[in-house]
């Protein structure tokens, strides 16, 4: 754990951090708001005292409640891995900017984000589906697309609070919604 | 109707049924089987464009066309299908369409437990899949706060790095048969099977090994193993050597490799890229330096780096790699100690809430696992970040201006599996 890295962090961003700056074995956390992504990421690949070149990876995350989106970063300024976490994205129409006017490579992953958890990123030349067929309707990764068969046998299946059913704003009229479990 | 007929428009209604005669509608009917929808084998997509670049890339200028490369093309490496948009026989743009193989396991994954979930990663990239299971693995003990035996570590670096070898070995074999050398690739199957038969005796399997486990790995090393080790060891720095001799030396080879889609580090960083595609453009980033893990920062070793950037480079700095890998081999060997291989773990894993991250330096790049737990004995999001997938996306910046036939050198180039690619 870095500790003098956790300070800059803390005094740059003081005024976009919407949560502490978590540290746990090698990894450095920080929680934004979905605005300010362009901002934090541009200062954090451009200023000096932080040089996050390198775009590990790119992740959306659905809580249930609220979806996120979290890019993994990488710089010879400091050991840690820095998790920079866009949160709270409206789970009924999650948005967020781009990178890829940093990042080109980002597009693809953007996509793969799209294509799973349906959240938009704008400023994206080529926001289409990536592994689905374009017909496809649903988001399979969000927490309300459930796997019946799999699901129903685990010992989590109907005990967890996020698998309750939830019809995706842009599902089908007819698909089926099956609650699972207990 | 004859095969002069032109080849009506692709709605039905528009068919024309003229002359079909006495077999009109029937199943026999010549014009059912040759005017049917041949649907998403069509180069270009039946619906409208949904982005900006999409109607870019499928509005044809003056002396352009549309070729599709795949699904089915044997050096794609699996099943990919590129579009690629010719002027005359240049490349002029592509757009890869990916999801023939994906298998969405990541979602598997969030419906199994802990321990299941190690046997999903395996058959990302089959031809390197200890990788695969390492950064899932790592990203776990992270979460559980385990503490992995030293000895464990030593294995799991000495199993990777053979296995390392032995993806190096078959990327020169697919590349050389990619531009058409049909002999390389009989060489370094007899190097490859040499190491998978010894992971074999080591793992109980030739190719999905699902060997790591949490807090460990699933067996000590064995007899049969380490005799076998000890064979390939003396004659491998010959083996790869004579290998290489094949390919460095071929003048037809290096004049088409050299020049061919470079990128420039500034680019590759852009892209995202890792692993020997970015070191081969001059930048020295290797996630065992760069961000140690396990026992590397025991071990002597180099990152070879090259400055070209080319499909050249990508391949010679391979080569220096497997002499790397052959050097953290000897030193594991030299260095093992003795002691357990398993932490003591409980059954049933139930990690407190919390989220971990795991990189690792695989032989195509950071292979990497992001897991989220919310407490109960099944990942809650668990992503998995894959090179190939990056690196795929890269060569419609390296392509332009190229040769159709050059494609494939390309891709062979940048080794992606698509097994990983579309997860």
């Amino acid at each position: 754990m870095d500790r003098a890295f956790k300070a800059r962090l803390e005094r740059r961003f003081a005024d976009q951090l919407t949560g502490p700056v978590r540290q746990r074995h090698d990894e450095t956390e920080i929680r934004i708001g979905p605005g300010d992504v362009t901002q934090v990421i541009t200062a954090l690949h451009d200023e000096p005292e932080f040089r996050f070149e390198f775009l590990a990876d790119l992740a959306g995350v659905d809580t249930g409640e609220v979806m996120q989106v979290v890019y993994h970063l990488w710089s010879i300024t400091t050991a840690d891995w820095l998790r920079v976490i866009a949160d709270g994205l409206s789970r009924d129409d999650p948005r967020v900017p781009s990178v890829t006017f940093m990042w080109k490579g980002a597009e693809w992953m953007e996509r793969e984000a799209y294509d799973m958890f349906g959240i938009t990123f704008e400023g994206n030349r080529d926001l289409r589906r990536i592994y689905l067929p374009p017909d496809y309707q649903s988001f399979p990764l969000r927490k309300d697309f459930l796997l019946p068969d799999d699901a129903a046998r685990s010992p989590g299946g109907g005990v967890r609070p996020m698998e309750r059913t939830h019809i995706p704003q842009n599902a089908p009229a007819t698909a089926p919604v099956r609650r699972v479990g207990g | 109707m004859t095969a002069t007929t032109p080849r009506p428009a692709r709605d039905a209604g528009a068919r024309s049924h003229d002359h079909a005669g006495s077999f009109a509608g029937t199943p026999d009917d010549p014009r059912v089987q040759l005017d049917r929808d041949l649907g998403v084998f069509e180069p270009i997509p039946p619906y409208p464009p949904r982005t900006e670049r999409e109607s870019e890339f499928y509005t044809l200028r003056d002396g352009e066309m549309f070729i599709n490369m795949g699904p089915q093309h044997p050096s794609t490496h699996g099943v990919l299908r590129v579009v690629l948009k010719l002027d005359g026989e240049k490349v002029v743009d592509l757009d890869p369409v990916l999801g023939y193989l994906h298998r969405g396991v990541e979602k598997l994954c969030e419906n199994a437990d802990y321990h299941q979930a190690i046997c999903y990663l395996d058959p990302l990239e089959y031809v390197s899949s200890l990788f695969c299971e390492w950064p899932g693995v790592m990203a776990f003990e992270k979460l559980l706060d385990v503490q992995v035996p030293r000895r464990a570590e030593y294995i799991r670096v000495l199993s990777a790095e053979l296995n390392r070898v032995a993806s190096h070995a078959l990327f020169l074999g697919w590349m050389a048969l990619d531009l058409g050398g049909l002999t390389p690739i009989l060489w370094s199957f007899i190097e490859r099977d040499e190491i998978v038969d010894m992971l074999a005796s080591l793992t109980g399997q030739r190719m999905l090994f699902n060997y790591f486990r949490i807090g460990g790995v699933n067996g000590d090393l064995n007899h049969e193993f380490m005799s076998r080790l000890g064979d390939w060891m003396g004659k491998a720095t010959e083996q790869i050597e004579a290998g290489n001799t094949l390919l460095n030396e071929n003048e037809i080879f290096v004049r088409r490799m050299r020049g061919l889609g470079s990128i420039d580090s500034k680019a590759a960083l852009r892209m995202a890229m890792s692993g020997p595609n970015l070191r081969a453009t001059g930048v020295p980033f290797d996630v065992r330096r760069a961000h140690p893990y396990s026992i590397y920062p025991e071990l002597d070793f180099d990152i070879p780096t090259r400055s070209e950037g080319d499909c050249l480079a990508r391949y010679l700095l391979r080569m220096d790699e497997v002499k790397q890998s052959l050097r953290i081999i000897d030193q594991c060997l030299h260095q093992m100690p003795d002691g357990p291989v398993m932490a003591k773990l409980p059954r049933l894993l139930r990690p407190r809430p919390g989220r971990a991250y795991a990189g690792i330096e695989g032989p195509r790049g950071q292979y990497a696992a992001y897991v989220v737990s919310d407490g109960t004995d099944q990942p809650f999001r668990m992503r998995i970040h894959d090179p190939s997938f990056i690196h795929l996306q890269a060569v419609g910046l390296m392509m332009p201006g190229h040769l159709v036939a050059d494609t494939m050198a390309v891709m062979a180039s940048l080794d992606p599996i698509m097994g990983g690619v579309d997860k």
